[in-house]
């Protein structure tokens, strides 16, 4: 492979992770920007996603790397697949919020967010408990077409991920920018107590936040089986913890920053294991977390709303 | 943000240890009953080859009580798991904490197990103190039984930690060999998963490499808990290198078989025994996991006619076929009962360091043929024996025996 390819292929391959970080990291985005709060959960929303993917999968007879479909049915099921996954994401994403955190709303501290990472832990040991420890086969039912620039290759799939992405995130900014609701979640965000007053249903505002949050977790838990054929209750931690770090590099609360956090990371972590070493990739892009934050505290791009008093 | 992660592990560690790992078996025992230890993974990800492995020691010790080989005397085994739900796998703390169970329980006169080389460390320095010996069917690192880490591992200066299958030290050298000879590439690229089995096999490998002149294009280092390797795998493509050595156990290497065969589907690709293991056959599937060599550090008998007896006992009572290290976890079984025997035959007291003695200098006709141990504590045969996974659609995918064709043995430095 000539260098140029090589950088290409790099490129790709870094895109295509960076796009799922950026799914994983506008849910804790979008959390964050409303109740100031870091959900560790999502971590695990995510890990669901993937295995609630696999069944819906597994319902239309898919297991395994045995079964490719094309043209129409192909198109059916990812979509009924990617809409089963983000609703019942959204639902645990609102059902986390009802049970575990709004009973704790108004507490000072530290209190909600412990709650999250317990919650997390919940999440990931119910579902190595039920569904046992050991990694799962995740079906890909799409066909690996490839389109070819030099030695380096674009797969058809990669192509999906991006368009897929590009179209949620798009949806998200337009839906904060232009909706009602988006109008009501940025006052929330602004002054939540300005924005009660101003007859603004903050706790429907909240649940928005997690069920969209939580959406594109399980979208991003569905890219993730599709692109990595596997799923195993362990996934979250990792993906979680960058998804996370790509949302406070580009400015926590900051939607277009959360998206820019992801990709940057992604090819972070592709360029470093192509020209440094991939042993070396979390401690280049931790470092580089640690350098934005001290240059600039509120990350890459700032908060776009005033903060809060 | 690490910091309260990290905590929280280790809150949620504790918390479920206790509730997971609770002892199974024999807990009261009369003066006359003979404990054996057995601690092995049997929930979590190594839970289908552990379970194989108890099985084993399981029959052993049932067949000794069936024909009552010692008279006046019951064998009773005590399971305990050393995997937890936080670690979905083998847990070195869990594993210290249920050597010091063994250690507290005066009739345990010694034990089975662990399974992996990590618990193994927590766990050779505990029982070295207690005096408990410790036979592994599968625990291959170097580090156990290197004298230069005595001190650590056997602060007793006795040998209380033993094994019937051979170290790293051979079964990343000879599969070096393997590659440079039988399968004749020329140059390499090593991965390992960052764990004290990984590492290890990796190094004893890439040495050996060298020293066959086998050309190293570089060594990386995989982190287990990541999902993407395409980065270092469109490196190795990059380099045009034409085998792929992994040094590691299944939690990494699932992920690195399946996108290894997306990204360099073509070269030669290989790895130890932390591989050879249904999951990666159920993980990945087939083509992906197609074509990959795996080695055992034992010898294949598991289909030796010669023990065909002993398959079918093993086969029918457990509903399963026993896999290579379930029989040396049976031999283990067999040179404890042997020591036992001897110590009870000389008239002497059926104690730990009587036993210990027995088995140190012992020399045992087995399944695997005659095992015995150098001063440290290591089998004295050294056979590796190397596999290759290939699809046999009459069988399921998680059944290892007909997943893996066996090859040969590695030849020998």
């Amino acid at each position: 492979m000539s260098s140029f390819d090589l950088l290409l292929q790099q490129f790709v391959n870094g895109l295509s992770l960076g796009a799922m970080y950026a799914l994983l990291a506008l849910g804790f985005t979008i959390v964050y920007g409303i109740m100031e709060l870091i959900n560790f959960s999502h971590f695990n929303v995510f890990m669901i996603g993937s295995f609630v993917a696999m069944g819906v999968l597994s319902l239309f007879g898919l297991s395994g790397q045995t079964v490719l479909l094309h043209g129409f049915p192909l198109v059916g099921v990812l979509v009924v697949t990617l809409a089963v996954t983000m609703i019942a994401c959204g639902m645990l994403g609102v059902g986390i919020e009802r049970l575990a955190l709004r009973p704790l709303r108004g507490v000072q501290g530290p209190m909600a967010m412990i709650t999250t990472i317990g919650v997390s832990y919940v999440l990931s040991n119910v579902v190595m408990l039920t569904m046992g420890a050991n990694t799962k086969n995740f079906p890909n039912p799409i066909p690996s077409v490839a389109l070819h620039i030099g030695t380096a290759q674009i797969t058809v799939f990669q192509f999906i991920i991006w368009a897929l992405s590009a179209v949620l995130m798009g949806g998200l900014y337009f839906f904060v920018q232009r909706s009602k609701l988006g109008k009501a979640m940025r006052a929330t965000a602004q002054d939540p107590d300005a924005a009660l007053m101003m007859g603004v249903d903050v706790n429907r505002v909240i649940m928005t936040a997690f069920f969209l949050g939580s959406a594109l977790a399980g979208a991003a838990g569905f890219i993730f089986g599709l692109y990595y054929n596997f799923t195993n209750f362990g996934i979250g931690f990792t993906a979680g913890l960058r998804a996370f770090t790509a949302a406070v590099l580009g400015g926590i609360g900051n939607i277009p920053g959360a998206m820019i956090g992801g990709l940057l990371i992604g090819l972070i972590e592709a360029m470093a294991g192509q020209y440094i070493g991939a042993k070396w990739a979390d401690v280049i892009i931790f470092s580089l977390l640690v350098l934005v934050l001290v240059c600039r505290p509120a990350g890459l791009l700032g908060r776009l709303a005033p903060t809060k008093s | 943000m690490i910091t309260r992660r990290s905590a929280a592990t280790l809150l949620a560690g504790t918390a479920l240890g206790a509730a997971f790992g609770l002892p199974r078996g024999a807990q009261a025992a009369d003066s006359k009953t003979i404990i054996i230890g057995i601690n092995l993974p049997i929930t979590g990800a190594d839970a289908a080859g552990a379970k194989r492995i108890m099985n084993g020691a399981l029959l052993g010790i049932q067949q000794a009580n069936d024909s009552n080989e010692f008279p006046g005397y019951t064998l009773k085994p005590l399971v305990l798991n050393d995997a937890t739900a936080t670690a979905g796998q083998y847990d070195p703390a869990q594993a210290a904490t249920n050597a010091r169970k063994f250690v507290s329980n005066e009739h345990v006169l010694a034990a089975i197990g662990p399974e992996m080389s990590g618990s193994a460390k927590a766990m050779a320095p505990i029982l070295s103190e207690g005096n408990v010996s410790m036979v592994t069917p599968s625990a291959t690192n170097p580090d156990l039984t290197n004298p230069q880490f005595a001190a650590q591992y056997m602060p007793s200066g006795k040998p209380t930690f033993f094994r019937t299958v051979t170290t790293d030290a051979f079964q990343g050298p000879n599969m070096a060999n393997f590659y440079a000879e039988t399968l004749g590439v020329k140059d390499v690229y090593i991965l390992d998963d960052s764990g004290a089995y990984g590492v290890g096999l990796a190094d004893a490998f890439q040495k050996q490499a060298e020293a066959k002149g086998l050309k190293v294009l570089g060594r990386d280092r995989l982190d287990p808990t990541a999902s993407d390797y395409s980065a270092v795998l469109t490196k190795i493509k990059s380099l045009n290198a034409s085998s792929l050595y992994y040094g590691g156990v299944s939690n990494a290497g699932v992920k690195l078989v399946k996108q290894a065969y997306a990204i360099v589907p073509t070269i030669k690709k290989g790895g130890g025994d932390g591989i050879y293991t249904p999951d990666i056959t159920t993980g990945d599937g087939f083509p992906a996991a197609e074509g990959w060599y795996v080695t055992n550090a034992s010898p294949h008998v598991a289909d030796d006619p010669k023990i065909a007896n002993w398959l079918n006992e093993y086969t029918s009572a457990f509903n399963e076929a026993p896999d290579d290290y379930a029989i040396t976890a049976y031999d283990g079984v067999l040179v404890i009962l042997a020591a036992l025997k001897k110590v009870i035959a000389e008239g002497k007291q059926p104690n730990r360091e009587n036993v210990r003695a027995a088995i140190a200098s012992s020399s045992v006709d087995t399944l695997q043929g005659t095992v015995s141990f150098d001063q440290y504590g290591d089998v004295k045969q050294r056979v590796v024996s190397v596999f290759q996974i290939t699809h046999d659609p009459k069988y399921p995918l998680d059944d290892a025996n007909h997943q893996f064709k066996y090859i040969g043995v590695a030849p020998q430095s």
